[in-house]
């Protein structure tokens, strides 16, 4: 018999009886669910870790130190190269790279605004023009701009109009940035700025390449810390941040803080690990109990169809047929019941993840459905080889008498 | 040449002490072609005998040569094989599965043959209004009343062209006049297509339209004739 058929045949059966179907493959489904939702939410924790924090996609972690002046005048330059090199030397068998840390969202400055210093400006930094912001006086930046430093700078409505009242006024004016003196050409609607993080909301935006040329290439306020493999990221940069306090270039004009903005979610990742294996292990139970079920329905339908199994061998089939028959109904229900708990699972992972903290999104992979797919398989297969077994031996006199 | 040859042929039901014999030193020979009837008391044995001879039973004593192939040395795959190439089966109660339609249980046999789907779909409606079921093929079995149903059965014994019928009291659940329906579709069958029929019954006025009768008693062969009429 072909294979569309022996599935043709499955379904059909199955369909006969859609009320005991549909409550065999309950146990399944549950089981199913459970795992994919707490793995999609785990995976959704590791991936948050990865993407925003404290993992290069190889494995390396990386943290960041950063350096505030006592005195938002100082002239101290922060991180030099001095201080690199240092931590290099001393930290290198755990550092594998130290290096200024160009930011270039909301980066802090005290830009020269005409002849008037404002302190606590932000100053975002772009590789290319963006269309992201809405200009409401002059122009964007332009791509060759951009690429060739021209000393422009965009200017948000806030802050043009604090300066020089009108917007139209501000277009024009010069903005001085360390050593570099910029002329506004345009000034930008900012966003709403509900996250720190929108970097369409900082008081100007400028190009990235001409900002960090000059002395804020090899100085700054900030450090990413590039770690090995297997490094314990948050211990050895609380160590070298007390190295810095006592032999740093600017350790007697400000203080150092030491981000490891990963400690927070690698706690919700350890819970969620541990929930993983609690879950897993129940889900295993309900796998375990919702084979037995199928096992005990598929006995039941051998002993019901006992006229329709004598019938299809007089007619022809191998006891091999009979058997490939029932079990790839077992088959069919258990993988309809994991698929059908994959997708409840995926759905409730979503819910839940709305009431996470730190933005965590389920995230579902294709290892995620292949493990669904493959148990719920392997489900049928092993709770249904002994009902189709005894099937394909049943004796076909006894049948047909 | 006898399509069947059974040679020395012994059966028992059960084990040890309470072993039963049923069939004793049977030897019959079947030509191709023949329209033969094998009557005898309920118990006498002539359905196990009907069973080995049409492959259902593969646990006897003795040879069995079907078109000189000793087939009693054959495996239980090998049986499924040759009950799905050589032979059609009707039943007394018609063994139709109930919640698959008309034409599905017609095709079964084709379907282990291995033919499509649609191809058997076609050769099905055709069969179904050779046995005067043209157009039912979509209903379900229980649709239909007895008679109806054992020419379902018998459409489902034809469509495959096997070398011969074996057919269990085809009439023993059907009243007198369609029982005489049955008997002459399986009359026609045998004079236009040659098909080899070989049926079990109790019944002397199916018997006698035979041409031949073999009578048991208590598992021995008592009687085998020609019966003239035809």
């Amino acid at each position: 018999m072909r294979n569309a058929e022996l599935l043709r045949s499955a379904l059909q059966s199955l369909r006969a009886n859609p009320k005991r179907s549909f409550l065999t493959t309950i146990g399944i489904t549950i089981g199913i669910a459970a795992v994919i939702t707490i793995l999609a939410l785990g995976n959704g924790v590791k991936k948050r870790l990865s993407d925003e924090f404290n993992t290069t996609q190889n494995g390396e972690q990386y943290t960041y130190l950063y350096f505030t002046p006592n005195d938002s005048q100082s002239a101290a330059s922060g991180f030099t190269e001095t201080d690199l090199n240092a931590i290099e030397e001393r930290f290198g068998a755990k550092v594998k790279k130290a290096a200024i840390s160009h930011e270039t969202n909301n980066a802090s400055v005290s830009p020269l605004v005409g002849n008037e210093r404002v302190n606590n400006a932000t100053i975002s930094l772009l590789k290319r023009p963006t269309s992201k912001i809405s200009i409401i006086a002059g122009r964007n930046l332009t791509t060759n701009e951009l690429l060739t430093e021209e000393p422009v700078i965009l200017m948000k409505e806030s802050l043009a109009k604090k300066q020089y009242q009108t917007v139209q006024n501000a277009v024009g004016t010069s903005v001085s940035i360390g050593d570099h003196d910029y002329r506004v050409v345009g000034v930008y609607r900012s966003q709403a700025n509900t996250y720190n993080d929108n970097k369409y909301g900082a008081d100007l935006i400028g190009g990235t390449k001409l900002f960090y040329s000059g002395t804020t290439a090899t100085t700054g306020y900030g450090i990413k810390l590039t770690f090995y493999q297997g490094a314990n990221a948050g211990k050895v940069t609380k160590k070298i941040k007390k190295y810095m306090e006592k032999k740093g270039t600017s350790a007697h004009d400000g203080t150092y803080m030491a981000v490891d903005a990963g400690a927070e979610l690698t706690k919700v990742n350890n819970m969620i690990t541990g929930l993983t294996a609690f879950i897993s292990a129940i889900a295993g139970i309900s796998l375990f109990i919702a084979g037995i079920g199928v096992m005990n329905m598929m006995y039941i339908s051998v002993s019901e169809r006992t006229q329709e199994i004598g019938i299809r061998l007089a007619v022809g089939a191998a006891p091999q047929n009979v058997m490939a028959q029932f079990l790839l109904e077992a088959i069919v229900l258990t993988v309809g019941g994991g698929l059908l708990g994959f997708v409840i699972g995926w759905l409730l992972a979503g819910i839940i993840s709305n009431f996470m903290p730190y933005h965590i999104h389920a995230v579902i992979t294709l290892n995620s459905f292949l493990l669904a797919f493959g148990v719920s398989a392997s489900v049928g297969i092993i709770f249904g080889i002994l009902p189709a077994k005894q099937a394909a031996n049943k004796n076909l006199i006894e049948i047909l008498r | 040449m006898a399509m069947i040859r059974l040679e020395h042929v012994n059966k028992y039901y059960g084990q040890g002490a309470t072993r039963f014999h049923v069939l004793h030193d049977i030897n019959l020979q079947v030509a191709a072609g023949e329209l033969m009837a094998i009557i005898g008391e309920s118990g006498s044995g002539k359905s196990t005998l009907i069973n080995i001879i049409g492959f259902l039973d593969d646990d006897f004593e003795g040879n069995y040569f079907y078109n000189d192939q000793a087939i009693h040395d054959y495996t239980r795959a090998d049986f499924a094989k040759l009950r799905n190439q050589h032979v059609g089966f009707v039943f007394q109660n018609f063994k139709l599965i109930r919640d698959i339609s008309i034409a599905e249980n017609v095709i079964l046999p084709l379907l282990y043959a291995g033919v499509g789907r649609r191809q058997a779909k076609k050769t099905a409606a055709r069969v179904l209004s050779r046995v005067g079921l043209g157009g039912y093929d979509d209903k379900l079995p229980t649709e239909l009343s007895g008679g109806q149903q054992q020419r379902v059965s018998i459409a489902r014994a034809i469509i495959a062209n096997p070398d011969f019928l074996i057919a269990d009291e085809p009439t023993g659940a059907l009243d007198t006049k369609t029982s005489q329906e049955i008997m002459d579709l399986f009359k026609q069958l045998n004079q236009t297509q040659h098909t080899t029929i070989i049926m079990v019954t109790h019944d002397p006025r199916v018997a006698e339209q035979c041409e031949r009768v073999v009578k048991i008693i208590d598992g021995r062969i008592v009687d085998d004739r020609k019966v003239g009429a035809n």
